[in-house]
């Protein structure tokens, strides 16, 4: 009993000593993101994202001749477990840098985490702009996402094409994201159309599972146009009260929303009960509609396919994918794995994604990363609505 | 100055939250009242029935009545989870210290819940209106979607139903017997184990329907388990625990008072900030969003108070 035990004890021990060995010279990324609760609807594919793209690099021999290896870790969308798990990823598993999370609330929680540690950190998806404001900017924080002014100023600018509106009603789920992103709307549209009104704004709260008095209310004003922060299972739900509430049909599907509702992982909760006609946005629309795809998008697309073996992939897979090439990119340049010389490698590097250039700003570290927008159609190809002929928005940024 | 045609749609939205509200509290009443057991997994019971009439829509296809089978057919089968659940673990729970009964449903519903997304993932799914109740029909200048006025129907239907079977029938008497006591029941020679199985399953049978119904106007996701157990609280403790009239005009204050605090936050916001500039010149910006939600708080924690056993309900001896 006791030399079969011993036995066994050096038989694990001989077994683990060539992956230590192999571990030792891996490039180790942490990734705190939600792989479970609601919020895993997207945690999941930037995950997979991420995990395609280390594979690709890692199959052209990797960075600096090592290779990568992600260890991800479910943050539960909260920011304290998010802090637990990065600060674990540090000490207990060495991670050279961090790259992760998914929402507003995490993402500023870890970037403390990275200041502290000096280690550099790439959020993927936190859009709120507190995470890179003069205030909370440090050396080691980057942001791959758009951030709510731009999401805002591309919004307004759709919703200003529409030149007979003279009245728009806003909803947004109240936390940060929605506010940020309303009050951004709606300093972009006075600019651009100071003769539009915005007589209404509700605020439901974030997994609202009822609608239909925020509907009723909202047309109470009879509005000309609505702009809508809802996005995921939010907006499914909005849009499902709101069509027999005749909503849609009030306001002629002139409705913008800016909550990334362009994407097939929304589209096809909807299928046919999509309201078609109605402005969307997505960071990536995987589905092209109206031709002109880029060919880097449509080999990005298939490879993600591939990989994921979905048949149709998400449109949040590219922000984990952008963020290791980024990430890759950056370790390249500064020819080590040193955060201080990583950071000031990545601070104003351009990199390429399948939908074109992205480049850091030197102030801010983040991308302004356009959205691309457009009217969600029907196509006899597939039983979901998908954008129709893609446009990267806003097409200039002014940015620091 | 209000359009009277406004009042009435924000008075047939609270009905129709109300409703949803009533189909779920229902049961979670039911089972307090007779068992005198908090059952928080009734909300993923209800999750269930959501995640199972997609699933049987998927594959009848939702033409026809392929709705209202895959309704039946989620209701059946949570229903019967329900008596299992019952038999297997609620069981040993009756009689136990309320403590035990909250950290042994909670746990059961962290289990449920990692159930439902092992089995159906984690991604939003929705399914269509029956064609027979699509569409909306035009009242007193308002547009009514036709399945929340299918859903006012089936409320009070419930309710009345219920009441019925609990008052004026032998199954109901046995079953007001077992409320009442237990062991007295039990010396008189009736099975007490069965009555509280079958009350247990036909609360389950409530929430798996409430799960399938809802499904039409409402996204189905990870997390809607906990969410609807929370407002059916509220709802049943406004109401009065045990309560099924309770529990009803519970729904009906519950969907009213958040329905009516959206315009009104909207009208107090600019009152209140010219009350305080008045009164203590001072120009604060007044942003109280989210008043209806704290106003249907507000409700329960002053029931709460002083009457703490609900506006329908008797207090507990």
């Amino acid at each position: 009993m006791r030399l079969r035990h011993c036995l066994g004890l050096a038989l694990a021990a001989a077994a683990s000593l060539p992956f230590a060995a192999f571990a030792a010279d891996t490039i180790k990324i942490g990734v705190p993101i939600p792989l479970s609760g609601p919020t895993a609807v997207y945690g999941k594919p930037i995950l997979a994202g991420a995990q395609m793209a280390v594979e690709e690099i890692n199959a052209k021999g990797g960075v600096l001749g090592r290779k990568l290896e992600l260890l991800s870790r479910d943050s539960k969308a909260n920011a304290d477990e998010a802090v637990r798990l990065s600060r674990e990823l540090i000490i207990k598993d060495n991670v050279d840098f961090l790259a992760g999370t998914l929402t507003s609330a995490e993402a500023p929680a870890v970037s403390t985490v990275a200041k502290e540690n000096k280690i550099v950190f790439l959020a993927p998806s936190s859009k709120s702009t507190i995470l890179t404001d003069p205030q909370h900017i440090h050396p080691y924080i980057f942001r791959v996402a758009s951030n709510t002014d731009v999401e805002g100023l591309a919004g307004a600018g759709e919703m200003a094409q529409f030149k007979d509106v003279k009245t728009v009603v806003t909803i947004a789920p109240d936390y940060a994201y929605g506010r940020d992103s309303i009050a951004a709307f709606t300093a972009a549209l006075k600019k651009l159309r100071p003769d539009i009104q915005i007589v209404d704004s509700q605020w439901p709260k974030l997994g609202e599972p009822d609608f239909t008095a925020f509907i009723t209310a909202m047309m109470g004003k009879k509005p000309d146009a609505v702009y809508c922060s809802l996005f995921a299972g939010d907006f499914v739900t909005f849009s499902k009260q709101a069509t027999p509430l005749g909503l849609f049909k009030a306001i002629n599907n002139r409705l913008v929303d800016g909550g990334e509702i362009g994407t097939p992982d929304e589209a096809q909760a909807l299928g046919n009960d999509y309201p078609y006609g109605i402005i969307g946005n997505a960071y990536d629309p995987v589905i092209w509609g109206g031709g002109n795809e880029p060919p880097e998008h449509k080999k990005f697309v298939d490879a993600l396919k591939a990989f994921t073996k979905d048949q149709y992939a998400s449109g949040w897979s590219i922000m984990g994918y952008e963020m290791i090439e980024a990430l890759a990119a950056g370790i390249q340049k500064a020819g080590n794995t040193k955060s201080d010389d990583v950071s000031k490698a990545l601070a104003g590097l351009t990199f390429d994604t399948p939908v074109g250039k992205r480049t850091f700003s030197v102030q801010s570290h983040e991308t302004f990363s356009p959205e691309f927008w457009g009217v969600m159609v029907k196509d006899a190809n597939y039983p979901f609505a998908i954008i129709k002929d893609p446009t990267p928005l806003p097409a200039n940024f002014p940015t620091n | 100055m209000v359009a009277p045609s406004f009042l009435f749609s924000q008075f047939m939205g609270g009905l129709t939250t109300a409703m949803f509200l009533f189909l779920i509290a229902s049961g979670l009443s039911l089972v307090f009242g007779i068992m005198r057991v908090i059952n928080f997994a009734h909300g993923s019971f209800y999750m269930f029935g959501a995640y199972l009439a997609w699933q049987m829509v998927q594959w009848v296809q939702p033409s026809g009545g392929g709705f209202w089978i895959a309704a039946l057919f989620a209701a059946t089968v949570v229903a019967v989870l329900g008596g299992v659940v019952e038999r297997l673990l609620f069981r040993w729970l009756y009689g136990r210290e309320e403590l035990y009964q909250l950290l042994f449903t909670y746990a059961l519903v962290l289990i449920l819940g990692d159930a439902a997304k092992f089995l159906w993932g984690t991604q939003q799914l929705s399914v269509s209106t029956p064609p027979l109740l699509a569409g909306s029909v035009q009242l007193f200048g308002t547009t009514q979607p036709i399945y929340n006025l299918f859903m006012m129907a089936v409320g009070p239907v419930i309710a009345f139903v219920g009441w019925l079977v609990l008052n004026r029938t032998g199954v109901g008497r046995i079953v007001r017997a077992a409320q009442m006591d237990r062991e007295m029941l039990d010396a008189l020679g009736s099975n007490v184990g069965t009555i509280y199985t079958s009350m247990f399953v036909v609360a389950s049978f409530l929430a798996g329907l409430a799960g399938a119904l809802v499904t039409p106007i409402q996204s189905i996701v990870p997390g809607m388990d906990v969410l609807i157990i929370v407002q059916a609280f509220i709802v049943v403790v406004i109401g009065g625990l045990g309560s099924l009239w309770g529990t009803f005009w519970g729904s009906v204050i519950y969907g009213e008072v958040y329905a009516f605090g959206i315009p009104i936050q909207q009208a107090m916001a600019p009152w209140l900030h010219d009350m305080i500039l008045r009164w203590f010149h001072a120009d604060v910006p007044i942003d109280i969003q989210g008043f209806s939600l704290y106003a249907v708080y507000a409700l329960m924690a002053v029931i709460l108070i002083v009457r703490p056993w609900g506006l329908f309900g008797r207090p507990l001896r």
